[in-house]
Protein backbone atom coordinates (compact mmCIF):
# COMPACT_ATOMS: atom_id res chain seq x y z
CA UNK A 1 0.00 0.00 0.00
CA UNK A 2 0.98 3.54 -0.80
CA UNK A 3 1.36 6.31 1.57
CA UNK A 4 -1.67 8.02 0.62
CA UNK A 5 -3.66 4.50 0.95
CA UNK A 6 -2.67 4.05 3.94
CA UNK A 7 -3.76 7.81 5.22
CA UNK A 8 -7.47 6.93 3.41
CA UNK A 9 -7.32 3.70 4.92
CA UNK A 10 -7.05 5.65 8.13
CA UNK A 11 -9.76 8.35 7.36
CA UNK A 12 -12.08 5.13 6.67
CA UNK A 13 -11.19 3.88 10.28
CA UNK A 14 -14.15 5.56 12.58
CA UNK A 15 -11.82 5.73 15.40
CA UNK A 16 -9.47 8.89 13.91
CA UNK A 17 -8.04 10.01 17.46
CA UNK A 18 -7.32 13.44 18.32
CA UNK A 19 -5.37 14.34 15.34
CA UNK A 20 -8.43 13.42 12.71
CA UNK A 21 -8.57 17.11 11.17
CA UNK A 22 -4.84 17.48 10.73
CA UNK A 23 -4.76 13.86 9.28
CA UNK A 24 -7.57 14.84 6.93
CA UNK A 25 -6.38 17.95 5.72
CA UNK A 26 -2.82 16.21 4.85
CA UNK A 27 -4.98 13.88 2.64
CA UNK A 28 -7.00 16.17 0.92
CA UNK A 29 -3.54 18.35 0.05
CA UNK A 30 -2.08 14.91 -0.72
CA UNK A 31 -4.41 13.79 -3.39
CA UNK A 32 -4.86 17.61 -4.75
CA UNK A 33 -1.08 17.58 -5.15
CA UNK A 34 -1.39 14.36 -7.19
CA UNK A 35 -4.22 15.39 -9.35
CA UNK A 36 -1.46 18.60 -9.94
CA UNK A 37 0.77 16.32 -10.48
CA UNK A 38 -1.26 14.00 -13.10
CA UNK A 39 -2.36 17.47 -15.38
CA UNK A 40 1.38 19.16 -15.08
CA UNK A 41 2.48 15.88 -16.29
CA UNK A 42 -0.04 15.07 -19.31
CA UNK A 43 0.52 19.19 -20.27
CA UNK A 44 4.14 18.43 -20.63
CA UNK A 45 3.58 15.23 -22.51
CA UNK A 46 1.16 17.70 -24.58
CA UNK A 47 3.67 20.19 -24.86
CA UNK A 48 6.57 17.39 -25.86
CA UNK A 49 4.25 15.58 -28.34
CA UNK A 50 4.25 12.18 -26.18
CA UNK A 51 1.05 11.72 -25.96
CA UNK A 52 0.33 7.98 -25.32
CA UNK A 53 -1.17 6.50 -28.33
CA UNK A 54 -3.75 5.21 -26.55
CA UNK A 55 -5.28 8.67 -26.78
CA UNK A 56 -7.03 9.91 -29.94
CA UNK A 57 -5.08 12.52 -30.90
CA UNK A 58 -7.02 14.65 -33.24
CA UNK A 59 -7.73 16.84 -29.92
CA UNK A 60 -4.04 17.32 -29.06
CA UNK A 61 -3.42 20.06 -31.76
CA UNK A 62 -6.22 21.64 -29.97
CA UNK A 63 -5.10 20.98 -26.71
CA UNK A 64 -1.81 23.10 -27.86
CA UNK A 65 -3.75 25.85 -29.37
CA UNK A 66 -5.64 26.49 -26.45
CA UNK A 67 -2.26 26.48 -24.18
CA UNK A 68 -0.73 29.31 -26.80
CA UNK A 69 -4.34 31.26 -26.77
CA UNK A 70 -4.92 31.28 -23.23
CA UNK A 71 -2.37 32.54 -20.16
CA UNK A 72 -3.26 29.41 -18.35
CA UNK A 73 -0.97 30.44 -16.16
CA UNK A 74 -2.80 33.88 -15.01
CA UNK A 75 -6.18 31.97 -15.60
CA UNK A 76 -5.33 29.39 -13.32
CA UNK A 77 -4.71 31.57 -10.70
CA UNK A 78 -8.40 32.72 -10.99
CA UNK A 79 -10.29 31.50 -8.25
CA UNK A 80 -13.69 30.01 -9.33
CA UNK A 81 -16.48 32.65 -7.71
CA UNK A 82 -19.79 32.79 -7.33
CA UNK A 83 -21.77 35.25 -8.25
CA UNK A 84 -25.49 35.81 -7.59
CA UNK A 85 -27.75 35.09 -9.97
CA UNK A 86 -29.74 38.09 -8.71
CA UNK A 87 -27.09 40.85 -9.73
CA UNK A 88 -27.51 38.96 -13.44
CA UNK A 89 -24.26 37.37 -13.36
CA UNK A 90 -23.52 34.41 -13.86
CA UNK A 91 -20.74 31.94 -14.20
CA UNK A 92 -19.17 30.67 -17.57
CA UNK A 93 -16.02 29.77 -18.89
CA UNK A 94 -13.54 30.78 -22.02
CA UNK A 95 -15.18 28.70 -24.71
CA UNK A 96 -12.68 25.35 -24.97
CA UNK A 97 -12.61 23.87 -28.81
CA UNK A 98 -14.02 20.13 -27.86
CA UNK A 99 -11.96 17.25 -26.76
CA UNK A 100 -12.37 14.00 -27.60
CA UNK A 101 -10.35 12.25 -24.94
CA UNK A 102 -10.72 11.93 -21.74
CA UNK A 103 -7.31 11.47 -20.47
CA UNK A 104 -6.67 14.74 -21.20
CA UNK A 105 -10.00 16.10 -20.51
CA UNK A 106 -9.75 15.32 -16.94
CA UNK A 107 -6.00 15.90 -16.71
CA UNK A 108 -7.01 19.62 -17.54
CA UNK A 109 -10.15 19.70 -15.92
CA UNK A 110 -8.79 21.94 -13.31
CA UNK A 111 -7.51 24.50 -15.56
CA UNK A 112 -10.75 24.50 -17.38
CA UNK A 113 -12.74 25.06 -14.35
CA UNK A 114 -10.37 27.95 -13.34
CA UNK A 115 -10.65 29.52 -16.84
CA UNK A 116 -14.87 30.10 -15.38
CA UNK A 117 -14.90 33.84 -15.41
CA UNK A 118 -17.82 35.93 -14.08
CA UNK A 119 -19.46 37.73 -16.86
CA UNK A 120 -22.19 40.55 -17.29
CA UNK A 121 -25.41 38.63 -18.87
CA UNK A 122 -27.91 41.80 -19.12
CA UNK A 123 -30.96 39.67 -19.55
CA UNK A 124 -32.63 40.34 -15.98
CA UNK A 125 -33.27 36.59 -15.32
CA UNK A 126 -34.31 36.00 -11.79
CA UNK A 127 -32.98 33.22 -9.85
CA UNK A 128 -34.52 30.52 -11.38
CA UNK A 129 -33.46 31.99 -14.82
CA UNK A 130 -30.56 31.17 -15.73
CA UNK A 131 -31.35 27.87 -15.60
CA UNK A 132 -34.59 28.21 -17.14
CA UNK A 133 -32.20 29.83 -20.31
CA UNK A 134 -29.85 26.92 -20.00
CA UNK A 135 -32.53 24.41 -19.93
CA UNK A 136 -33.44 26.15 -23.51
CA UNK A 137 -30.45 25.47 -24.88
CA UNK A 138 -30.29 21.92 -23.60
CA UNK A 139 -34.22 21.59 -24.75
CA UNK A 140 -32.37 22.81 -28.28
CA UNK A 141 -29.62 20.65 -28.27
CA UNK A 142 -31.85 17.56 -28.00
CA UNK A 143 -34.08 18.19 -30.75
CA UNK A 144 -30.91 18.84 -32.96
CA UNK A 145 -28.59 15.77 -31.57
CA UNK A 146 -31.24 13.43 -31.06
CA UNK A 147 -32.78 14.01 -34.54
CA UNK A 148 -29.27 14.12 -36.07
CA UNK A 149 -28.69 10.58 -34.48
CA UNK A 150 -25.73 11.89 -32.46
CA UNK A 151 -26.62 10.90 -28.92
CA UNK A 152 -23.20 10.09 -27.43
CA UNK A 153 -19.27 11.00 -28.08
CA UNK A 154 -16.81 8.59 -28.67
CA UNK A 155 -13.78 8.12 -27.16
CA UNK A 156 -11.08 5.23 -27.17
CA UNK A 157 -9.38 6.02 -24.29
CA UNK A 158 -9.87 4.24 -20.49
CA UNK A 159 -12.16 5.93 -17.99
CA UNK A 160 -10.40 7.55 -14.90
CA UNK A 161 -12.27 8.22 -11.89
CA UNK A 162 -15.37 5.33 -10.24
CA UNK A 163 -15.43 2.14 -12.08
CA UNK A 164 -17.14 -1.00 -11.03
CA UNK A 165 -15.05 -4.32 -10.04
CA UNK A 166 -16.73 -6.74 -12.18
CA UNK A 167 -15.84 -10.45 -12.22
CA UNK A 168 -16.20 -10.43 -16.28
CA UNK A 169 -15.70 -7.20 -18.35
CA UNK A 170 -18.00 -7.08 -21.50
CA UNK A 171 -18.37 -3.75 -23.98
CA UNK A 172 -20.85 -1.14 -22.35
CA UNK A 173 -21.01 -3.01 -19.06
CA UNK A 174 -19.78 -0.43 -16.76
CA UNK A 175 -22.44 1.86 -18.47
CA UNK A 176 -24.91 -0.45 -18.13
CA UNK A 177 -24.04 -0.48 -14.26
CA UNK A 178 -23.54 3.19 -14.03
CA UNK A 179 -27.40 3.62 -15.46
CA UNK A 180 -28.87 1.03 -13.24
CA UNK A 181 -27.35 3.11 -10.12
CA UNK A 182 -28.44 6.42 -11.10
CA UNK A 183 -32.25 5.36 -11.91
CA UNK A 184 -32.10 2.69 -8.61
CA UNK A 185 -30.63 6.07 -6.73
CA UNK A 186 -33.66 8.41 -8.30
CA UNK A 187 -36.18 5.89 -7.30
CA UNK A 188 -34.82 4.83 -4.19
CA UNK A 189 -35.28 6.24 -0.85
CA UNK A 190 -31.69 5.06 1.09
CA UNK A 191 -31.61 6.79 4.29
CA UNK A 192 -28.17 6.72 3.45
CA UNK A 193 -28.10 10.47 3.24
CA UNK A 194 -25.25 12.18 0.91
CA UNK A 195 -23.45 8.61 0.18
CA UNK A 196 -25.60 7.91 -2.90
CA UNK A 197 -25.64 11.51 -4.26
CA UNK A 198 -22.20 11.56 -3.69
CA UNK A 199 -21.61 7.95 -5.85
CA UNK A 200 -23.29 9.93 -8.93
CA UNK A 201 -21.41 12.40 -9.18
CA UNK A 202 -18.13 10.22 -8.56
CA UNK A 203 -18.87 8.56 -12.27
CA UNK A 204 -16.35 10.76 -14.88
CA UNK A 205 -17.97 11.84 -18.18
CA UNK A 206 -17.41 8.16 -19.95
CA UNK A 207 -19.73 6.38 -17.12
CA UNK B 1 -34.65 7.39 17.17
CA UNK B 2 -35.78 11.07 17.90
CA UNK B 3 -32.05 11.95 16.29
CA UNK B 4 -32.83 10.08 12.73
CA UNK B 5 -35.77 11.98 12.39
CA UNK B 6 -34.28 15.17 13.40
CA UNK B 7 -31.34 14.76 10.69
CA UNK B 8 -34.37 13.51 8.04
CA UNK B 9 -36.32 16.89 8.82
CA UNK B 10 -33.07 19.38 8.66
CA UNK B 11 -31.40 17.69 5.59
CA UNK B 12 -34.49 18.71 3.86
CA UNK B 13 -35.67 21.64 5.32
CA UNK B 14 -32.67 23.43 6.21
CA UNK B 15 -30.26 26.19 4.06
CA UNK B 16 -26.74 25.18 4.28
CA UNK B 17 -23.69 24.91 1.97
CA UNK B 18 -20.97 22.42 3.18
CA UNK B 19 -17.36 20.94 1.85
CA UNK B 20 -17.46 17.20 2.26
CA UNK B 21 -15.00 14.36 1.58
CA UNK B 22 -16.48 10.93 0.25
CA UNK B 23 -14.11 8.46 0.69
CA UNK B 24 -14.16 4.57 -0.53
CA UNK B 25 -11.89 1.97 -1.54
CA UNK B 26 -8.76 4.11 -0.65
CA UNK B 27 -10.30 6.63 -3.06
CA UNK B 28 -11.14 10.06 -2.03
CA UNK B 29 -13.70 12.48 -3.76
CA UNK B 30 -14.18 16.25 -2.54
CA UNK B 31 -17.31 17.66 -2.89
CA UNK B 32 -19.39 20.97 -1.90
CA UNK B 33 -23.33 20.45 -1.91
CA UNK B 34 -25.50 23.39 -1.46
CA UNK B 35 -29.32 22.79 -0.77
CA UNK B 36 -32.21 24.98 -0.04
CA UNK B 37 -35.68 25.16 0.47
CA UNK B 38 -38.12 27.90 -0.43
CA UNK B 39 -41.57 28.09 -1.45
CA UNK B 40 -41.16 26.87 -5.31
CA UNK B 41 -39.56 23.29 -3.25
CA UNK B 42 -36.08 22.02 -2.68
CA UNK B 43 -33.12 22.96 -5.01
CA UNK B 44 -29.47 21.67 -4.46
CA UNK B 45 -25.91 21.23 -6.57
CA UNK B 46 -23.32 18.86 -6.03
CA UNK B 47 -20.09 19.92 -7.30
CA UNK B 48 -16.69 18.22 -7.13
CA UNK B 49 -13.76 19.71 -5.95
CA UNK B 50 -11.13 17.36 -7.42
CA UNK B 51 -10.88 15.19 -10.63
CA UNK B 52 -12.68 15.91 -13.03
CA UNK B 53 -15.11 18.80 -12.59
CA UNK B 54 -18.33 17.57 -12.61
CA UNK B 55 -21.75 19.15 -11.30
CA UNK B 56 -25.11 17.72 -10.40
CA UNK B 57 -27.92 20.23 -10.03
CA UNK B 58 -31.11 19.17 -8.79
CA UNK B 59 -34.42 20.50 -8.76
CA UNK B 60 -38.66 19.50 -8.43
CA UNK B 61 -37.98 19.10 -12.30
CA UNK B 62 -34.53 17.94 -13.95
CA UNK B 63 -31.79 16.33 -12.69
CA UNK B 64 -29.05 17.72 -14.59
CA UNK B 65 -25.58 16.68 -14.38
CA UNK B 66 -22.56 18.55 -16.27
CA UNK B 67 -19.38 17.52 -17.15
CA UNK B 68 -17.28 20.92 -17.69
CA UNK B 69 -14.73 19.92 -19.34
CA UNK B 70 -15.43 17.01 -21.65
CA UNK B 71 -18.60 19.01 -22.89
CA UNK B 72 -21.00 16.82 -22.01
CA UNK B 73 -24.87 17.21 -20.08
CA UNK B 74 -27.32 14.49 -18.97
CA UNK B 75 -30.63 15.74 -18.32
CA UNK B 76 -33.40 13.06 -16.22
CA UNK B 77 -36.55 13.81 -14.92
CA UNK B 78 -36.16 14.58 -11.22
CA UNK B 79 -38.30 11.24 -9.77
CA UNK B 80 -37.63 11.58 -6.35
CA UNK B 81 -40.24 13.44 -4.13
CA UNK B 82 -38.12 14.71 -2.14
CA UNK B 83 -33.85 15.14 -1.93
CA UNK B 84 -33.16 13.85 1.45
CA UNK B 85 -35.43 10.61 2.23
CA UNK B 86 -38.14 10.91 4.99
CA UNK B 87 -37.81 9.12 7.88
CA UNK B 88 -41.57 8.57 9.38
CA UNK B 89 -41.83 7.52 12.99
CA UNK B 90 -43.73 4.04 12.01
CA UNK B 91 -40.72 3.07 10.46
CA UNK B 92 -39.05 2.46 13.42
CA UNK B 93 -40.94 -0.30 14.74
CA UNK B 94 -40.80 -2.60 11.60
CA UNK B 95 -36.78 -1.34 11.45
CA UNK B 96 -36.12 -2.95 14.54
CA UNK B 97 -37.41 -6.08 13.07
CA UNK B 98 -33.76 -6.11 11.42
CA UNK B 99 -31.46 -2.99 12.82
CA UNK B 100 -30.72 -2.09 16.57
CA UNK B 101 -30.34 1.59 17.25
CA UNK B 102 -27.75 2.79 19.39
CA UNK B 103 -26.84 6.49 20.74
CA UNK B 104 -23.29 5.81 20.93
CA UNK B 105 -22.46 9.50 22.63
CA UNK B 106 -20.98 13.19 21.58
CA UNK B 107 -18.49 13.65 19.04
CA UNK B 108 -16.64 16.46 17.43
CA UNK B 109 -16.61 17.45 13.49
CA UNK B 110 -15.64 19.78 11.78
CA UNK B 111 -15.49 21.83 15.25
CA UNK B 112 -19.15 21.58 15.73
CA UNK B 113 -20.38 19.49 18.62
CA UNK B 114 -22.16 16.10 17.50
CA UNK B 115 -23.85 12.94 18.60
CA UNK B 116 -23.49 10.05 17.03
CA UNK B 117 -26.03 7.15 16.68
CA UNK B 118 -25.62 3.71 15.24
CA UNK B 119 -27.79 1.57 13.62
CA UNK B 120 -26.83 -1.69 13.52
CA UNK B 121 -28.44 -4.69 11.46
CA UNK B 122 -29.15 -8.13 13.14
CA UNK B 123 -28.45 -9.93 9.98
CA UNK B 124 -26.13 -10.24 6.96
CA UNK B 125 -28.48 -9.07 4.25
CA UNK B 126 -27.81 -5.21 4.73
CA UNK B 127 -25.15 -2.68 6.02
CA UNK B 128 -25.01 -0.76 9.03
CA UNK B 129 -24.87 2.98 9.41
CA UNK B 130 -23.16 5.47 11.72
CA UNK B 131 -24.24 8.91 11.83
CA UNK B 132 -22.74 11.93 13.51
CA UNK B 133 -25.77 14.40 13.75
CA UNK B 134 -24.94 18.28 14.69
CA UNK B 135 -26.02 18.60 17.79
CA UNK B 136 -27.63 22.14 17.15
CA UNK B 137 -29.44 21.86 13.94
CA UNK B 138 -29.72 18.09 13.14
CA UNK B 139 -27.24 18.17 10.18
CA UNK B 140 -25.53 15.43 9.23
CA UNK B 141 -21.74 16.06 9.36
CA UNK B 142 -20.58 12.39 9.07
CA UNK B 143 -21.65 9.01 8.16
CA UNK B 144 -20.33 5.63 7.69
CA UNK B 145 -21.04 2.54 5.91
CA UNK B 146 -20.33 -0.50 7.49
CA UNK B 147 -20.20 -3.82 5.75
CA UNK B 148 -21.26 -7.13 7.23
CA UNK B 149 -17.69 -7.80 8.61
CA UNK B 150 -17.81 -4.56 10.44
CA UNK B 151 -15.44 -2.42 7.96
CA UNK B 152 -16.08 0.57 7.21
CA UNK B 153 -16.87 0.97 3.46
CA UNK B 154 -17.66 4.16 2.71
CA UNK B 155 -17.66 7.57 4.44
CA UNK B 156 -18.98 11.01 4.06
CA UNK B 157 -16.97 13.90 6.00
CA UNK B 158 -18.54 17.45 6.24
CA UNK B 159 -15.00 19.63 6.66
CA UNK B 160 -16.74 23.10 7.04
CA UNK B 161 -20.44 23.51 6.87
CA UNK B 162 -22.79 27.29 6.83
CA UNK B 163 -25.99 27.02 7.39
CA UNK B 164 -28.18 30.02 6.24
CA UNK B 165 -30.76 31.35 8.63
CA UNK B 166 -34.08 32.75 7.69
CA UNK B 167 -34.46 34.03 4.06
CA UNK B 168 -30.76 33.79 3.40
CA UNK B 169 -29.80 31.09 0.90
CA UNK B 170 -27.02 29.30 -0.30
CA UNK B 171 -26.29 30.48 -4.61
CA UNK B 172 -27.15 27.35 -6.82
CA UNK B 173 -28.07 29.04 -9.71
CA UNK B 174 -24.87 29.64 -10.70
CA UNK B 175 -24.35 26.85 -13.05
CA UNK B 176 -21.42 26.97 -16.18
CA UNK B 177 -22.94 27.72 -19.59
CA UNK B 178 -24.66 25.40 -21.73
CA UNK B 179 -23.56 26.35 -25.12
CA UNK B 180 -23.85 24.23 -28.94
CA UNK B 181 -20.59 22.65 -28.22
CA UNK B 182 -22.18 20.65 -25.69
CA UNK B 183 -23.09 17.33 -26.25
CA UNK B 184 -26.17 15.54 -24.79
CA UNK B 185 -26.12 12.35 -23.92
CA UNK B 186 -29.14 11.85 -22.56
CA UNK B 187 -31.93 14.06 -21.59
CA UNK B 188 -35.15 12.74 -19.85
CA UNK B 189 -34.59 9.01 -21.05
CA UNK B 190 -37.81 6.80 -19.66
CA UNK B 191 -40.05 10.32 -19.40
CA UNK B 192 -42.55 9.54 -16.41
CA UNK B 193 -45.30 10.77 -18.52
CA UNK B 194 -44.66 7.23 -20.85
CA UNK B 195 -46.53 4.90 -18.18
CA UNK B 196 -46.39 1.08 -19.34
CA UNK B 197 -48.46 -1.43 -17.57
CA UNK B 198 -46.35 -3.35 -15.35
CA UNK B 199 -45.39 -7.01 -16.67
CA UNK B 200 -46.13 -9.05 -13.68
CA UNK B 201 -44.83 -12.33 -15.61
CA UNK B 202 -41.14 -11.40 -13.27
CA UNK B 203 -41.56 -12.67 -9.98
CA UNK B 204 -38.92 -13.03 -6.93
CA UNK B 205 -39.62 -16.56 -5.15
CA UNK B 206 -38.67 -15.75 -1.95
CA UNK B 207 -36.84 -11.93 -0.65
CA UNK B 208 -34.45 -12.21 1.76
CA UNK B 209 -34.08 -10.72 4.57
CA UNK B 210 -37.45 -9.51 4.79
CA UNK B 211 -37.06 -6.75 1.68
CA UNK B 212 -40.42 -5.92 0.55
CA UNK B 213 -41.31 -4.89 -2.72
CA UNK B 214 -41.84 -1.13 -2.83
CA UNK B 215 -42.75 -0.11 -6.50
CA UNK B 216 -42.85 -2.06 -9.60
CA UNK B 217 -42.09 0.35 -13.00
CA UNK B 218 -41.89 -0.58 -16.73
CA UNK B 219 -40.22 2.16 -19.28
CA UNK B 220 -39.50 2.19 -22.97
CA UNK B 221 -35.53 1.99 -23.88
CA UNK B 222 -34.76 5.32 -25.60
CA UNK B 223 -34.19 4.75 -29.43
CA UNK B 224 -35.11 1.20 -29.03
CA UNK B 225 -38.57 -0.83 -29.16
CA UNK B 226 -37.57 -2.96 -25.83
CA UNK B 227 -38.54 -1.95 -22.29
CA UNK B 228 -36.63 -2.24 -19.04
CA UNK B 229 -38.42 -3.52 -15.66
CA UNK B 230 -37.83 -1.99 -12.83
CA UNK B 231 -38.52 -3.25 -9.13
CA UNK B 232 -37.35 -1.63 -6.02
CA UNK B 233 -37.12 -3.50 -2.79
CA UNK B 234 -36.28 -2.38 0.46
CA UNK B 235 -36.03 -2.91 4.24
CA UNK B 236 -37.06 0.74 5.31
CA UNK B 237 -33.58 1.77 5.15
CA UNK B 238 -31.49 0.07 2.12
CA UNK B 239 -32.76 -0.58 -0.96
CA UNK B 240 -31.89 -2.41 -3.93
CA UNK B 241 -33.40 -2.80 -7.60
CA UNK B 242 -33.79 -5.54 -10.00
CA UNK B 243 -33.83 -4.48 -13.62
CA UNK B 244 -34.92 -6.51 -16.55
CA UNK B 245 -33.99 -6.06 -19.85
CA UNK B 246 -33.53 -7.81 -23.40
CA UNK B 247 -30.43 -9.17 -23.37
CA UNK B 248 -27.97 -7.40 -25.80
CA UNK B 249 -24.61 -7.99 -26.92
CA UNK B 250 -22.18 -10.14 -24.91
CA UNK B 251 -24.15 -11.67 -21.88
CA UNK B 252 -21.99 -10.62 -18.38
CA UNK B 253 -23.09 -12.63 -15.48
CA UNK B 254 -21.96 -12.88 -11.89
CA UNK B 255 -21.30 -9.89 -9.63
CA UNK B 256 -19.67 -6.97 -9.58
CA UNK B 257 -19.04 -4.25 -7.23
CA UNK B 258 -18.30 -0.62 -6.81
CA UNK B 259 -17.83 0.76 -2.85
CA UNK B 260 -20.73 -0.51 -0.96
CA UNK B 261 -22.58 -1.07 -4.12
CA UNK B 262 -23.33 -4.12 -5.22
CA UNK B 263 -24.72 -5.87 -8.55
CA UNK B 264 -24.99 -9.54 -9.74
CA UNK B 265 -26.22 -10.32 -13.53
CA UNK B 266 -28.39 -13.10 -14.64
CA UNK B 267 -29.52 -14.23 -17.91
CA UNK B 268 -33.14 -15.68 -17.47
CA UNK B 269 -34.64 -16.69 -20.75
CA UNK B 270 -32.44 -14.27 -23.13
CA UNK B 271 -33.16 -11.48 -20.55
CA UNK B 272 -30.27 -10.18 -17.94
CA UNK B 273 -31.29 -9.70 -14.56
CA UNK B 274 -29.94 -7.29 -12.59
CA UNK B 275 -29.90 -7.06 -9.27
CA UNK B 276 -28.00 -3.78 -8.00
CA UNK B 277 -27.99 -1.86 -4.33
CA UNK B 278 -26.13 -0.92 -1.39
CA UNK B 279 -26.19 -3.77 0.24
CA UNK B 280 -23.80 -6.99 1.00
CA UNK B 281 -23.33 -9.16 -2.05
CA UNK B 282 -25.32 -12.10 -0.86
CA UNK B 283 -28.32 -9.96 -0.73
CA UNK B 284 -28.48 -9.05 -4.34
CA UNK B 285 -26.99 -12.35 -5.43
CA UNK B 286 -30.09 -14.03 -3.32
CA UNK B 287 -32.26 -11.52 -5.10
CA UNK B 288 -30.97 -12.00 -8.86
CA UNK B 289 -31.31 -15.87 -8.28
CA UNK B 290 -34.89 -16.07 -7.14
CA UNK B 291 -36.26 -14.10 -10.21
CA UNK B 292 -38.04 -16.52 -12.32
CA UNK B 293 -40.63 -15.75 -15.64
CA UNK B 294 -44.13 -17.24 -15.08
CA UNK B 295 -45.81 -16.52 -18.11
CA UNK B 296 -49.33 -15.57 -17.51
Amino acid sequence: MTDLDDKLSFLLDDHPGENADANLDEVIADVNLQYRARRYHMIGEVMRHELPEAIDTSFHSNVMAQIHDENLQQAAAQPVTETPARNASILSWTPLKPFAGLAVAASVAIVTVALWQPLKQGTGQNDDGLVSADQQKIEQLAKQQIQGGVVTASTNVQPLGMRWKVERESPGLQQKLNAYLVTHTEYSNSMQSLIPQARVAGFDSQQ
Amino acid sequence: MDWVQKMSDAMRNLNYRGDFVYVHENQLESMQISHYRDAHGEKERLVSLNGEAREVIRDNQNLTCIWPSSRKVIVDLSRKNSFSPIFIPEDIARLEKYYEMKLLGKDRVANMNAVVVHIDPKDKYRYGMKFWINEDNGLMMQSSLINENGTVVEKVMFTSLELFEGEDKPVIDTMPKIDENFTLVRFHSGDSSQSFAADNSWQLGQTPGGFWRESVMKRKIPGSDDFVHQMVYTDGLASLSVFIERQSGIASQGGSSMGAVNAFIRIVKNYSVTAIGEVPAVTVKEVAESVSYQQQ
